[in-house]
């Protein structure tokens, strides 16, 4: 796996910056030129040593050149926010790097302030939000024009909607169109829409890429389409997984957990299936780059995800490197041991892989993610919030184990 | 010196791209990914390097596969060109769909610098008898074959060597980046030991890593394997879960890449991963092979390698786990794409070598009948 370089320093000095035939490109792949010049004048020192990912240069800077073209710009942003789910998370950070740049943000979470839900994280951490500048309030999506006070903002981005109109079976706080009506109807001038990288169709050819063919009845198709017929500046981002501090959503505590009671891990399949698991900061950054950059991202879909795919035994196997435990995997068939796969297992039992081209193509955006790195991490926080000792129950896991004749850790 | 290369293909590639399955949809365009256009026979060169210099180019080797087409693309641009073999193949042979004026006009430019690339000697003094501005490396393998070369040619402009992305350490995390760890042990470490070599020279060198080239003249048998079973009708014995992602490279599209970084400032001391855009699982490739050749959907026999003994053979022409690397590199800094998309790369080559009832290895199924027949045996 790629190891951290461990002196970048020499090899920022070899190779001068490749000039630029500045020019005949229009500015956004002006940009992503010179920043891989950056980066490969880094590659190409030593291919003997074991060069891996700067991750080192990465993380100093989110970016690895600075696109100010309107830096001076600030917006009035609102959130509209899920209160539950894999992407509530989004909205936290992102409106903690919004507010860092200096933009005024609102972040509109749906539901009732006071529900349980509320409770869990990153919701009962929004105090952050607030001591940095930003406004909290809470309500229902059909009525967000009340909900914000009848305030006007330049951009928009729904972190919520998830169908056009009520489905039968579906809350209605997943409702999408009268948030896109009202923003359209109040001016906003750039609206942007957390779809999914689910609703790509499976193909034989990985990675899903900006443009591959989606399932048409998606709910979250719908909601692109509409947004883009109905804004002239919208963009929309499909995501995959994520990990960070106040994740509403267990991602790597799965592995955590069996890893740490030295339980077995359960993997149906092959175990080779590809995911996509980012930090939350890198999709932070992507989407903070679309506000910052609206005429670059306008018209445009990009993948929210990091650009490294992982193997879910990957996962497994670095999950317990961060925690400095052995892993035994088991892999089963879901069907021969009669479960679920989708209650038993966190992530998608097939290749689901899709890649930030877009973002790094027209955003001029890099993905910071080193899980190796960002997993010890989220394991210091597991163990610091005592879930290691938490008692859990693995009524799934036993059933798969017994199916398996696996001995089962007393 | 060329100078910057342009991009070639639209400036602003805005991917407003929702899918036109929607019955209802209207509005947004579509934009329609490079990878899908139609490819015509011809190398086409289509870069704009504006007034190039001719250069004194020399190729070592270019007479089998990769070197075929590149010596056309730099012939075709006004290059001099010559290749140093050991004059077993013909210099020049005539490309299926090439036309005789084509060829004629090739084969009378092309040049030919005859000897054994293991005599350092004579490589030192041939090649500093001649002088060259820029040596192609398309068949080294260890570091010490470079040096020669280097040392008869002070002057060099650019050694460009074809490396191999089965440098890169094997890693959960994919896909391989040009940044990535190496691994000083693989079957390929006499790749990276040029590399490094090289470096350590000073010479202006480039460096590009392939991972499964593919297309018409392949010695390799990559899609001929399938080629062969698909025309046999039989089935395809694919180890494991099949679900294994590889990458396959169209060797026009690879040749066009050592075009592109020739005089190329941006290429200076880099390494680029050149292949397709796209990935492909094992199962996934014999659908490919199958529609590219107008067969009908293949029969997939998923089999357990270690429940086998196959002796020297091979089984399956893969290595079994998960390989390939991004492009994202060469396409930012170079502005090359790929033109082939998988299924139509596999149609090229179908239609200008096996399907012409051309290959390079005869059809061996004496591993695929110890599969298929614990298979029965297992079923009976």
């Amino acid at each position: 796996m790629a190891t951290l370089a461990s002196s970048s320093s020499s090899l920022l000095l070899s190779s001068p910056p490749s000039k630029l035939a500045q020019a005949s490109l229009p500015p956004s792949l002006r940009l992503s030129f010179s920043s891989y010049s950056h980066l490969s004048s880094l590659v190409s020192i030593s291919p003997s040593s074991f060069l891996a990912c700067p991750a080192s240069s990465r993380r100093s800077s989110v970016s690895a050149f600075t696109v100010k073209a309107s830096a001076a710009e600030k917006k009035k942003v609102l959130i509209v926010n899920t209160n539950s789910g894999g992407h509530a998370v989004i909205g936290f950070y992102l409106a903690k790097e919004l507010l860092g740049s200096g933009h005024e943000v609102t972040i509109m979470t749906v539901g009732d302030e006071n529900s349980d839900k509320m409770k869990k994280p990153p919701f009962n951490r929004f105090n952050e939000i607030v001591s940095a500048g930003g406004k909290t309030v809470w309500g229902d999506p059909a009525e967000v024009g009340n909900v914000v006070g009848g305030v006007t903002f330049d951009v928009v981005l729904d972190n919520n909607g998830k169908n056009l109109d009520a489905v039968r079976t579906n809350n209605n706080f997943r409702l999408q169109r009268p948030v896109a009506d009202w923003a359209k109807s109040s001016g906003v001038k750039q609206f942007l829409f957390i779809s999914s990288a689910g609703i790509y169709k499976p193909a034989d050819e990985p990675p899903h890429v900006e443009g591959d063919v989606v399932k048409p009845d998606a709910g979250h198709v719908q909601v692109e389409k509409y947004i883009s017929e109905n804004f002239s500046n919208w963009a929309s981002f499909r995501p995959q997984y994520m990990i960070g501090s106040g994740n509403n959503k267990d991602c790597e505590e799965w592995f955590f957990d069996r890893i740490v009671r030295k339980r077995p891990v359960p993997i149906p399949g092959s175990g080779m299936q590809f995911t996509n698991i980012a930090h939350v900061r890198d999709l932070s950054s992507m989407l903070t780059l679309a506000v910052e950059n609206p005429e670059a991202a306008s018209s445009n879909i990009f993948n929210l995800v990091s650009d490294r795919a992982v193997t879910l035994d990957g996962m497994a196997k670095l999950c317990a490197q961060a925690a400095g435990l052995p892993v035994e995997i088991v892999h089963y068939d879901p069907k021969a041991a009669g479960i679920d796969a989708k209650k038993a297992f966190p992530f998608r039992n097939m290749h689901f892989y899709a890649e930030p081209r877009a973002a790094k193509d027209i955003l001029g955006w890099r993905s910071t993610t080193n899980l190796p790195e960002d997993l010890k991490e989220r394991f210091e926080e597991y163990v610091k919030i005592g879930r290691d000792k938490k008692a859990m129950q693995f009524e799934i896991d036993d059933k798969i184990l017994e199916s398996l004749k696996v001995p089962i850790p007393v | 010196m060329a100078s910057m290369v342009v991009v070639q293909h639209q400036t602003q590639p805005s991917f407003s791209t929702l899918t036109s399955s929607l019955s209802d949809f209207n509005g947004t365009r579509i934009h329609s990914q490079i990878q899908y256009r139609r490819k015509v026979l011809q190398p086409k060169v289509g870069l704009q390097v504006t007034a190039s210099s001719e250069k004194n180019i020399l190729i070592m080797g270019g007479t089998r596969f990769i070197g075929v087409f590149l010596s056309r693309l730099l012939v075709k641009e006004g290059h001099q060109v010559t290749l140093f073999t050991r004059g077993k193949a013909p210099i020049a042979q005539q490309l299926p769909g090439e036309s005789d004026e084509e060829f004629a006009e090739f084969s009378s430019k092309i040049l030919h610098l005859k000897g054994d690339r293991k005599d350092y000697d004579f490589v030192k003094s041939s090649l500093s008898a001649k002088g060259f501005d820029v040596v192609y490396d398309i068949n080294g393998r260890e570091a010490d074959e470079v040096e020669p070369i280097l040392d008869a040619l002070p002057n060099l402009e650019q050694f460009i060597y074809c490396s191999s992305a089965g440098v890169y350490l094997k890693s959960d995390l994919l896909p391989h980046c040009e940044t990535d760890a190496v691994d000083p042990k693989s079957r390929h470490k006499g790749k990276l030991n040029t590399e490094s070599v090289l470096e350590s020279k000073g010479v202006n060198w480039t460096s590009l890593r392939p991972v499964y080239i593919y297309g018409p003249l392949n010695y390799n048998p990559v899609e001929e394997w399938f080629f062969h079973r698909l025309k046999a009708g039989r089935p395809i014995p694919i180890p494991g879960s099949g679900i294994q992602v590889t990458q396959l490279g169209h060797v026009k599209d690879l040749a066009r890449a050592f075009v592109q970084v020739l005089g190329n400032e941006k290429a200076s001391r880099q390494v680029f991963n050149i292949s397709g855009e796209k990935y492909v699982t094992f199962d996934g490739l014999a659908r490919a092979c199958a529609k590219a050749a107008g067969f009908p959907e293949p029969e997939l026999v998923h089999y357990n390698p270690k429940e086998f003994d196959f002796g020297k053979k091979k089984a399956f022409p893969f290595r079994d786990q998960h390989f390939f690397a991004s492009v994202e590199k060469a396409k930012h800094v170079l502005g090359w794409k790929p033109e082939f998309d998988l299924v139509e790369g596999l149609a090229d080559s179908y239609n200008l070598d096996f399907g012409r009832g051309t290959y390079r290895k005869e059809a061996d199924f004496s591993t695929d009948d110890m599969i298929l027949g614990k298979k029965l045996v297992l079923q009976a």
